[in-house]
């Protein structure tokens, strides 16, 4: 999946000349979810199919999360038709709601809070109609949970394993993340999360290649093309994967919804713009070996540090 | 799990239970547990004795600390027994001995499969995928994360 909109929509992550862990979540401006964005029908063809083929993998929930999974349903159809009222609509007669997507003319009509009336759960049934994946964390003696996802784009991870897992727990494979007593400090300011006062964050990594599925369970497919990357197709083949990270509080059970929506962009577009590229350059020639291999850099990273000095070479020059 | 018994001080009733082996493990904190004065009750298992031990842990009351000592191929049968009786992870220490195996899920297929503690390889004896064992463990699956041992 290249990035076909304006480069300056793009989630740049990168904030100064060097990069560690930190929380930099950030209060959100304007309270939404979910973004639509121009490549929303190739990005929810991908997903249908994903949802459909690969269920294990990208769809996973234990039982005591339905009215957790129902507050997702009532906030995202809220947030899609309030901010984009062309392409979605909601028609509620008391239970009865008929929901609307114009862009891949589905209606779709159910009683709300029955789980009969839909053909699949209502977390999995709205998971069809956004290009985020969703995971719900539930809180429970002074700890999070992730008991429900919808995940069709992880960044080399398996939702299928980490179903039921304690937040701390999720992040184990982090280096120096629970070392460093980040993974609590997440934690405390996560519990500490308001309704009405929604997050949001921007992670990133570098991957070798443009597929938004990068799970755990095919990395001995798409991990390949890592061992491929040259100074000389690094512009085009490596990309920068990033997640816009969202956080809400979901006031009925107390849970958390987080939504991540991810973009990729070739590093010869991100070259195109000379700040960046310079930005960048500075933060992967500097990034310790423990955060590159977590995030599955280092087996082409000088090869990418080459590329980029050669563009930056490019734009001396000019 | 641990492989040595650790004393807890403070709790209403001490429990001990293992095989004769596992007793043995257990037998420095038993003395701790004597020479303090503190209410202790100890439960010999052997198989036909199960049931036995689940009404005799149904029946204590909050506060009671459980310690079980067990071939480590073993324990695992009883952590889910013990948690269903409801003895929190606080209030328990199970302490295994000889050879250890565990689960080992495949991040490709999902099959657990078992190892010991001396292979951090293996290959998937569903679909055949070369593992490596990592420590990111999964309380729901009861199981470490393999992850793909070479691209």
């Amino acid at each position: 999946m290249k990035w076909t909109a304006d480069l300056e929509q793009f989630p740049y992550p990168f904030k100064g000349s060097t990069y560690r862990y930190s929380n930099n979540s950030i209060p959100m401006h304007k309270p939404i979810s979910v973004e639509v964005t121009s490549d929303y029908k190739k990005e929810m063809l991908l997903k249908r199919n994903l949802l459909t083929y690969h269920p294990e993998r990208c769809y996973q929930s234990l039982p005591h999360t339905m009215t957790g999974q129902w507050e997702i349903v009532e906030l995202v159809i809220d947030h899609l038709a309030a901010h984009y009222p062309n392409q979605f609509s909601v028609e509620k007669r008391n239970t009865i709601w008929i929901f609307s997507n114009k862009i891949l003319d589905d209606k779709i009509e159910f009683v709300f809070g029955d789980e009969k009336s839909l053909p699949c759960e209502p977390l999995a049934f709205i998971s069809h109609h956004v290009q985020e994946d969703l995971i719900l964390m539930m809180q429970r003696d002074g700890d999070l949970y992730l008991d429900a996802g919808q995940l069709c784009f992880p960044a080399n991870w398996s939702l299928a394993f980490n179903l039921g897992m304690k937040f701390k727990s999720i992040h184990h494979p982090i280096p120096g993340f629970k070392e460093e007593g980040l993974d609590d400090r997440i934690l405390q300011f996560l519990m500490r999360l308001e309704a009405g006062n929604p997050w949001e964050r921007k992670n990133w990594s570098l991957m070798a290649g443009d597929r938004l599925d990068t799970s755990l369970e095919t990395f001995d497919q798409w991990g390949q093309l890592r061992k491929q990357v040259t100074k000389e197709n690094a512009g085009k083949l490596v990309h920068i994967r990033v997640e816009v990270q969202k956080l809400f509080r979901l006031p009925r059970t107390n849970s958390i919804l987080f939504t991540i929506h991810t973009h990729l962009l070739p590093l010869e577009q991100l070259a195109a713009n000379s700040e960046w590229l310079q930005q960048f350059y500075d933060i992967l020639s500097e990034l310790p070996s423990h955060i590159a291999d977590y995030k599955g850099i280092s087996l082409y990273k000088d090869a990418v540090l080459d590329y980029l000095e050669k563009q930056l070479e490019r734009v001396r020059a000019t | 799990m641990k492989n040595e018994a650790v004393f807890i001080n403070g709790k209403r009733k001490y429990i001990f239970c293992g095989d004769d082996q596992g007793l043995k493990l257990l037998s420095s904190v038993m003395e701790k547990v004597n020479e303090e004065g503190l209410t202790h009750e100890r439960f010999l298992l052997s198989d036909f004795k199960m049931s036995l031990l689940e009404d005799f842990l149904k029946s204590q009351k909050m506060g009671t600390f459980l310690y079980v000592a067990l071939p480590s191929s073993e324990l695992q049968q009883f952590l889910k027994a013990v948690e269903d009786i409801g003895f929190s992870d606080e209030d328990v220490q199970y302490i295994g001995y000889g050879e250890e195996k565990f689960s080992v899920f495949c991040c490709r297929c999902h099959e657990i499969n078992t190892s010991n503690n001396e292979q951090k390889r293996l290959y998937c004896h569903r679909c055949g995928l070369e593992l490596e064992v990592s420590d990111h463990y999964s309380a729901m699956h009861d199981a470490f994360l393999g992850y793909v041992a070479k691209l």
